[in-house]
């Protein structure tokens, strides 16, 4: 498989001279694949949107090789970089109509008069804004504008699209509606999309491959799930998601799995990542949604634990509750609302607390 | 306290404005208007006018009388009025070309740094015009310092004669005006989103087109704006052409002042006045037009 | 290979510069301030000057400012222009004030725009038309006061240069300070003295700067309306540079020049530190 993007040991260091340089990224390396929709999600900060801008070129690196389908490309103006950008808030001419923003690129690269035409009709038509193709980019909601930024990106046919964070500043319906279809459109056009947030519920959603970036540094590439449920290390694992982490040292083996000495005397079994031995200090770390609540008189299982409501949090569709698992211990856990809407617990309430071996898992500290 | 303002908003707010229409009404407006009529009366020969009617003063703009007292066409004022608006549009085109990427170069600094910038372009400003003139006399003139050395190594074997020509009007006007053209410009570089040329080079556009394609466009209404801030006190200007032209070089402003100070025809000083302020105005509408078709054709937010 | 990656080969090697940037920029610039201070650096460098000819270089002395200082004209002439620039800056600033209070919290009122061309009118006008049209004006009602007559043209002519600064700052601040004022229990008078000036001393401050240097620089509208004995500096220097160049213009106008330069100084301490203190 040909890579759309391949960078190598880049590195970005603003105010080199000073005597406060800043290092966005440490020998950042990463292969994007063609056709892929691949996300850089990380908290501000994290240098997800330097490495958009290094590819883009609107900076210049400080050291290491960006490959764009095999040719080397670091050194190249913007404009001679077969890549174009979604910006953040759109950066529309603010003086000109929707059609001359859309068609401002193809001329650039001096394409004929009826080919840019049909062009831009294509594309227009492509983010349902055809009609508004007369408008001034100020006559335009958000949602709008955001779909116009998408079709001027487009309409040049890049090799590889850029977006930096373009849903940030759509409210959340419109937020959603988006996430389809840019999902959609990646996959119709063929396009590697290189997409970046700090929204892991968007990166998740519409990702092929995400990367997580934390401090100037690539934490982990890996599919959705793979991020989710196989996270390498405790930043990842709770930067994506809601997470129980639960500090401890292992006391012995059991086939493919440890047993870990959590608190002073609670034992938990917990699915083997890597190679440790009798005595390391480990993260367990356990999703909430894989641990099942039942009130202590119809539990029947024998592996389960009890556990109080310490806490509840209610958010609509389910309640949070904290569980107080003694021994210093509390677990996030979550439980539907009844039929009749009623929460099944309160607060107070003894609780059977049931979660298999194979969803804990080890991390290293 | 506040017993003696009146009750209304209107009557506070006419109240506010009361003494600026006062004083620039009676004090400005009046003036124009009285120069107005004066430059349609006859001028009486120990300076001031005859309270007597005539065109005698505009047809002076264009003919005089020759030996047996019959109008001739003479181009000497119209040669003057035209070198006046030549010089001031060369001046102008000077003061863009060079305040232009300076205004643009500020733009691109630190914060903090531009507005040192900034207060450096208008240091020279706000000293005193007269004394800045009249030391391009010392660097311009003969034996001055751009000559002397020339001269001395042998580059050059006489005086360039520098002094008293177009060339030195030209000079002294860019010089004089280059702040105006300068800060306004900096005043719609400084808001222009840098992203937007981001987006254009990420479009495909080369440096050249970044600049040509939205620079200059986004940032039209401050380089009209300082085109007119120069161009117009160009127009009427005393000084430049006065010390660096020699009084041989005329230009409109020189002119009328001659009017009043020497010549004593005031109803010609005021006809020619009239004719600058005219040439202001249809400047000034233009600017209107163009500046209302923008906010037109982009529309409201 | 696309042809824009055949042209990248040619350019290999050679750093980019970040968009927006163009080389040779910071060199122009330098020439632009070379220009800009040729004349002042030349002007003060002569004023030094012990030979009686301007032009010619006869070593360094500084008797040409002991002269200038002992010279009753130029005393007069000095006088003359702290008078009429003192005069015309606390009247344009007061009058501007007000005016300025009006156009940016008065709301839209029928006359807004036809007020804010009058006031700013003076600013459109060219001088020599200003200088004409007062000198007709003040021959025709006979009005002769010397003095006052100059003094009157340039309360005119600073008006919309101290408008201006109070306008901007006016329409910098958030009317919710005033609100509060009001939802504190502070009448209209008390909001304002109490209130709305303190905010607004700053653009106060530098209109009434801009009055005085405009004031102080002003040679042709003066020149002409003023008679006999209104001489200013300006006019002075004038006629100093008419009947013969001699080192004492330059002794007057160094002098003159660091003045203008510490008022300008004094105005940019006095923006930027109202820019931090006030306006976040």
């Amino acid at each position: 498989m040909t890579s759309a993007i391949d960078v190598r040991d880049i590195t970005k260091i603003y105010n080199p001279n000073s005597n406060q340089p800043v290092k966005a990224l440490d020998n950042v390396s990463l292969t994007i694949d063609d056709n892929e929709f691949f996300t850089l999600l990380g908290p501000s900060g994290c240098g997800k949107t330097t490495l958009l801008r290094l590819i883009a070129g609107f900076e210049a690196v400080s050291g290491g090789e960006i490959m764009l389908f095999d040719d080397e490309i670091e050194n190249l103006e913007p404009n001679r970089r077969p890549v174009n950008t979604v910006f953040q808030h759109y950066a529309l001419f603010p003086h000109m109509t929707v059609a001359a923003n859309v068609a401002f690129g193809l001329e650039r690269l001096k394409k004929p008069r009826e080919e840019i035409e049909a062009t831009v009709e294509r594309v227009l038509t492509l983010v349902k804004m055809k009609h508004l193709a007369d408008r001034h980019p100020n006559q335009l909601s958000g949602g709008q504008q955001q779909r116009v930024a998408l079709a001027r990106a487009l309409a040049p046919s890049p090799k590889v699209l850029l977006l930096d964070e373009p849903l940030s500043a759509l409210d959340l319906k419109l937020r959603q509606a988006m996430r389809e279809e840019l999902k959609q459109l990646q996959k119709e056009t063929g396009i590697t999309f290189v997409f970046v947030t700090h929204d892991q519920e968007e990166a998740l959603a519409m990702s092929d491959r995400i990367a997580v970036m934390s401090d100037g540094e690539v934490q982990q590439i890996g599919g959705p799930t793979d991020i989710y449920e196989h996270p390498v290390n405790r930043f990842v694992a709770d930067f994506i998601g809601d997470t129980n982490f639960m500090d401890g040292e292992i006391v012995g083996f059991n086939d493919d799995l440890v047993t870990c000495r959590i608190g002073t005397q609670s034992m938990f079994e917990a699915e083997n990542s890597g190679a440790h031995k009798i005595g390391d200090q480990v993260t367990l770390f356990l999703r909430p949604e894989k641990i099942t609540l039942s009130a202590v008189d119809d539990a029947s299982a024998a592996d389960t634990r009890p556990g109080k409501v310490a806490n509840i949090v209610y958010l609509g569709n389910q309640a949070a509750y904290t569980v107080d698992m003694g021994d210093g211990i509390e677990l996030i856990a979550q439980a539907r609302p009844r039929e009749d809407g009623k929460l099944p617990f309160t607060l107070g309430d003894p609780l059977a607390v049931e979660f298999s071996a194979r969803a804990l898992r080890v991390l290293a500290q | 306290m506040s017993d003696w303002l009146p009750k209304s908003a209107a009557g506070k707010r006419w109240l506010g404005l009361a003494p600026s229409y006062f004083v620039i009404g009676i004090f400005m407006l009046v003036p124009m208007i009285i120069m107005g009529v004066f430059s349609f009366l006859e001028p009486n020969p120990y300076g001031g006018v005859k309270p007597v009617g005539s065109f005698a003063a505009y047809v002076k703009i264009f003919f005089e009388y020759d030996l047996e007292d019959q109008l001739v066409f003479n181009p000497g004022y119209i040669n003057i009025i035209f070198r006046s608006f030549q010089l001031s549009f060369g001046a102008t085109l000077l003061c863009l070309v060079f305040g232009f990427p300076v205004a643009y170069y500020i733009t691109l600094q630190p914060e903090n740094r531009r507005n040192f910038y900034i207060y450096l372009v208008t240091i020279p400003f706000w000293t005193n015009l007269l004394i800045r003139t009249f030391a391009w006399i010392i660097i311009l003139g003969r034996g001055g310092v751009i000559e002397t050395p020339l001269l001395a190594t042998g580059i050059i074997e006489k005086s360039l004669r520098m002094m008293y020509t177009d060339g030195a009007i030209a000079i002294g006007l860019t010089y004089s005006y280059l702040p105006l053209m300068v800060l306004p410009i900096y005043a719609s570089l400084e808001k222009l989103d840098f992203r937007l040329l981001e987006a254009a080079s990420d479009l495909y556009a080369n440096r050249f087109e970044v600049m040509t394609k939205v620079v200059i466009p986004l940032c039209k209404p401050g380089i009209i704006a300082g085109c007119l801030l120069v161009f117009i006190p160009c127009l009427g200007a005393f000084i430049a052409p006065n010390l660096l032209g020699g009084g041989k070089k005329l230009m409109l402003g020189s002119l009328v002042q001659f009017q009043f100070a020497s010549a004593r025809n005031w109803p010609f000083g005021a006809a020619l006045s009239m004719l600058l302020l005219s040439a202001v105005v249809i400047v000034l509408i233009f600017y209107a037009r163009a500046a209302k078709n923008r906010a037109a054709m982009e529309g409201s937010a | 290979m696309s042809d824009q990656m055949h042209q990248a080969a040619a350019n290999k090697g050679k750093k980019m510069l970040p968009v927006g940037h163009y080389r040779g920029l910071g060199a122009w610039t330098i020439v632009f301030f070379i220009f800009l201070y040729l004349p002042i650096v030349v002007l003060v460098f002569y004023s030094f000057n012990a030979n009686r000819m301007v032009m010619n270089w006869g070593g360094f002395g500084i008797d040409w400012y002991l002269k200038a200082f002992q010279n009753d004209d130029i005393q007069k002439a000095v006088w003359n222009s702290l008078i009429v620039a003192t005069a015309a800056t606390i009247f344009s600033t007061a009058i501007a004030t007000i005016g300025a209070l009006v156009l940016a919290r008065g709301g839209n009122f029928r006359g807004k725009t036809v007020s804010l061309g009058l006031i700013t009118l003076p600013l459109m006008v060219p001088e020599i038309v200003t200088a004409v049209a007062v000198l007709i004006f003040f021959s025709a009602i006979g009005m002769n006061w010397g003095l006052g007559n100059v003094i009157i043209a340039h309360i005119t002519f600073c008006i919309p240069f101290a408008f201006m600064p109070i306008r901007a700052r006016l329409e910098g601040m958030d009317t919710s300070m005033e609100q509060a004022a009001r939802d504190l229990y502070a009448s209209e008078w008390e909001t304002f003295r109490y209130v709305t000036v303190p905010l607004l001393m700053p653009g106060i401050v530098a209109g009434a700067m801009l009055a005085f240097v405009i004031s102080m620089d002003d040679f042709i509208i003066t020149l002409m309306v003023g008679g006999a004995g209104s001489t200013t500096l300006p006019v002075y220097i004038y006629s100093m540079i008419r009947r013969g160049l001699t080192p004492e213009i330059n002794a007057v106008c160094t002098v003159l020049l660091f003045v203008s330069i510490a008022i300008v100084t004094a105005y940019w301490v006095v923006s930027k530190k109202s820019q931090t203190d006030t306006v976040h």
